[in-house]
């Protein structure tokens, strides 16, 4: 029996030490992160080009939306972060404040970027309060309608319509008609006829994806932008949040009142709920959403999906938030000129015009995006209602500020009570205080 | 028994009246079982459907697509390519390394732990010492401290040791003893005749002995128990391995299809790749169930006739 358990714990321990590997890299390898499965078969290719250009070896990593964030930060305290990741808007401003990024400008290989192959304005959003530059931009994205051809057919409604589409914040506009008409509850009555049942609802006319939080990226920030309201007083780097904006107020009263009248999902149905799969149930005609998931909803068998431009509004335009990725250096990265050839490697023409022909994203660079726009156009698939919005000017900035994380914690549950109906949009003017003080 | 039948109708052959007593239970136990047993069912069904189709028919009670893709995309066996045009996201879940990882870090942990947790409910149960309840009753206070309150402090004891991305690293907060399991087996080990063990003694028998040849056999039943829910619960253990063993070569199953799950925000999961890798991930603690399943019923038993 003794010899049995000493035998064990021997096996055990080599195993403990068979199984101890990864640690920090003293071979030339770079560690390259990013969370978009989609685009993973794309950069592994740039990275296989450029491992045979350099000889630097990289090795990618995929992991998915949810863990990305925690595993990043974790690996800074930890310093088993990656040499070179995908980084967000969002997230960026921290990082950078916490010391955990490598300024571009210092890096040979990313200092000699031109910038000026990358679409106006996208190259901007990645320099810091500092004037230094942190991210070399990748890809950006819009926000358009995707809707259900056969329900849209159905209602009598057509592509010409949807893209005719206008909005305002006191009674919808013709989106709301047309949301209206394409709400069917269970009885086959539509959302604007008699006898509407809006707590038996059949199909949506439109999908809600969430609440938004203080972004509403692909939520309602398509619809505020045409008010001219603006997140902050200025962007990037505002110091003063506008949530407290009545005419914004109204806006969001609007929005939470289409669940209220069963032309929208209640919020709570979509905890845990894919808006893309609901719609591609059937269960929804229109669906905002961002250009990366393109490919999610064109992916769907045995559902006709078209895409159409968001409504005009009150200023007369249409509007979407306009965001985009880069990749940026750790600065605990033990390869640091390696890491900026590979950022600048995977930011330069001959990367995204590989990406481009993955129809996954649109490149960054502008030459690239056109090419990327072709590839879908070869797949039958018409983007041009995200592209319109960088054609025509009336994309505008995601909200780049400090304390993003901070914000969100604060906003998240306050436009949470707001779309679920459980207060009214003025509630808002306490959240944007507190929002506020955090600048003060 | 009050009589159900009046003496001068026995000689009719009475029409068999159904029996709500007995037929009540039966429908009961049918419905409980349907409703365990569904789930599986549906986690087989999606797995086995076109993750491109599933959407569009959501209610369909059969797979829909009948293809074996997603298994094929959790063994490795399918291009990135292939994966996409079936539905899939592109993303893939190494397996067997990932099975591998967990298959060592739960047994070690479990090995360890209830090896452990067994001398120290030794120490506690059979043992006389001074302040021994007082020990004993701190011990079991820190079954009321809740994990997530630990987590911190053991991610920096970790870090400092160097053993961040290491299955050391992983295994070493639960491989000591946990407080349940010395609960557990003290509770057994108290309800052991003394006379055994005084005989024991009297031939000589230290300790040690006593413990692996007397103790321990006896209580084979009680530590199968232990071990199978150790194992379960560590089989299924997220938190720890994701905040330490988050690099691809330590990463174990839970962490790799919480990984594999969520990919771009919004994008809906793989869904059938990941039932198809969720049910193979299922299937080691259901063998060890059908293994250790008499074992936990006579346990069970055995604390029942005490």
């Amino acid at each position: 029996m003794r010899r049995t358990a000493l035998g064990a714990l021997g096996v055990a321990t080599l195993a403990l030490t068979a199984c101890g590997g990864g640690g920090d890299g003293d071979d030339a390898a770079l560690d390259y992160w990013l969370w978009d499965a989609n685009q993973l078969p794309a950069y592994q290719q740039c990275v296989s080009d450029f491992t045979a250009d350099t000889g630097i070896d990289v090795e990618v990593t995929q992991m998915g939306w949810d863990d990305y964030w925690s595993s990043v930060t974790n690996g800074f305290v930890a310093d088993t972060a990656p040499d070179v990741f995908t980084n967000h808007l969002s997230r960026y401003p921290e990082f950078v404040a916490n010391g955990q990024l490598l300024a571009l400008d210092d890096l040979a290989a990313t200092a000699a970027v031109d910038t000026s192959i990358y679409n106006e304005g996208l190259a901007d959003l990645w320099i810091a309060e500092d004037g230094q530059r942190y991210g070399l931009p990748k890809d950006w994205d819009t926000i358009a309608l995707f809707y259900n051809e056969q329900l849209l057919d159905d209602a009598g409604y057509t592509a010409g319509d949807l893209a005719d589409l206008t909005w305002n914040p006191d009674d919808g506009g013709t989106y709301e008609e047309a949301i209206a008409h394409l709400s069917v509850d269970a009885n086959g009555i539509r959302g604007d006829e008699d006898g509407f049942d809006k707590n038996n609802v059949a199909v949506y006319g439109l999908g809600l994806n969430g609440a938004g939080s203080g972004q509403g990226q692909t939520e309602w920030s398509y619809l505020t932008g045409t008010t001219g309201w603006a997140h902050t007083d200025e962007n990037p780097w505002g110091t003063h949040y506008n949530y407290d904006d009545p005419d914004f107020q109204a806006s969001m009263d609007w929005f939470a009142a289409l669940a209220d009248k069963g032309f929208m999902p209640k919020l709570e149905t979509t905890v845990g709920a894919s808006m893309a799969d609901t719609f591609a149930a059937g269960k929804s005609v229109l669906n905002a959403n961002g250009s990366w998931m393109i490919g999610q909803y064109t992916g769907y068998d045995d559902v006709e999906v078209g895409i159409a431009p968001t409504p005009t509004g009150p200023s007369g335009e249409r509007a979407s938030m306009f965001n985009g990725l880069a990749d940026s250096v750790y600065a605990g990265t033990d390869h640091p000129e390696e890491a900026a050839q590979l950022v600048a490697y995977l930011g330069s023409a001959d990367c995204q015009d590989v990406v481009a022909e993955a129809a996954v994203v649109f490149p960054a660079i502008t030459a690239s995006a056109e090419k990327a726009a072709a590839a879908y156009d070869a797949q039958g698939v018409d983007v041009s209602p995200f592209t319109t919005h960088v054609e025509e000017g009336s994309t505008f900035l995601f909200p780049i500020t400090a304390h993003a994380s901070q914000i969100d914690g604060i906003m998240a549950p306050a436009m949470d009570a707001v779309v679920s109906g459980k207060a009214p949009a003025s509630s808002l003017t306490g959240a944007n205080d507190q929002v506020n003080a955090l600048f003060e | 028994m009050p009589l159900t039948r009046s003496p001068h109708r026995s000689y009719d052959r009475p029409a068999k009246r159904i029996n709500w007593r007995d037929v009540v239970p039966w429908v009961l136990l049918l419905i409980a079982i349907a409703v365990s047993v569904l789930p599986f069912y549906w986690v087989l069904r999606t797995s086995l459907s076109m993750n491109s189709s599933l959407a569009a028919n959501a209610t369909s009670l059969l797979p829909v697509g009948f293809n074996f893709g997603a298994f094929e995309r959790v063994f490795g066996l399918q291009s990135t390519q292939e994966s996409i045009a079936q539905g899939g996201s592109g993303a893939d879940i190494n397996f067997w390394v990932y099975l591998r990882n967990s298959v060592v870090f739960a047994s070690i942990t479990t090995a360890g732990a209830v090896f452990f947790s067994a001398m120290a409910a030794y120490a506690f149960s059979r043992l006389r010492w001074k302040g021994r309840n007082v020990v004993f009753s701190a011990f079991l206070a820190t079954m009321m401290v809740p994990p997530i309150f630990t987590a911190l402090p053991n991610f920096l004891l970790i870090k400092d040791l160097g053993l961040l991305n290491t299955m050391l690293g992983m295994v070493l907060p639960f491989i000591f003893m946990t407080p349940f399991a010395v609960f557990f087996l003290r509770q057994f080990f108290m309800n052991m005749s003394r006379e055994v063990e005084e005989a024991a003694m009297l031939d000589g028998a230290k300790h040690f002995c006593i413990f692996f040849q007397i103790i321990l056999p006896n209580a084979a039943a009680p530590i199968a128990t232990l071990v199978l829910l150790t194992f379960i619960q560590q089989w299924n253990e997220y938190f720890w391995p994701l905040l330490v063993g988050n690099s691809a070569d330590v990463r174990v199953l839970t962490v790799g299809l919480g990984v594999f799950k969520s990919q771009s925000p919004q994008g809906a999961p793989d869904w059938s790749g990941l039932m198809a890798a969720t049910l193979i991930s299922a299937l080691p603690v259901l063998t060890l169930f059908m293994i250790f399943g008499k074992k936990i019923v006579n346990s069970i038993g055995f604390s029942g006739v005490k």
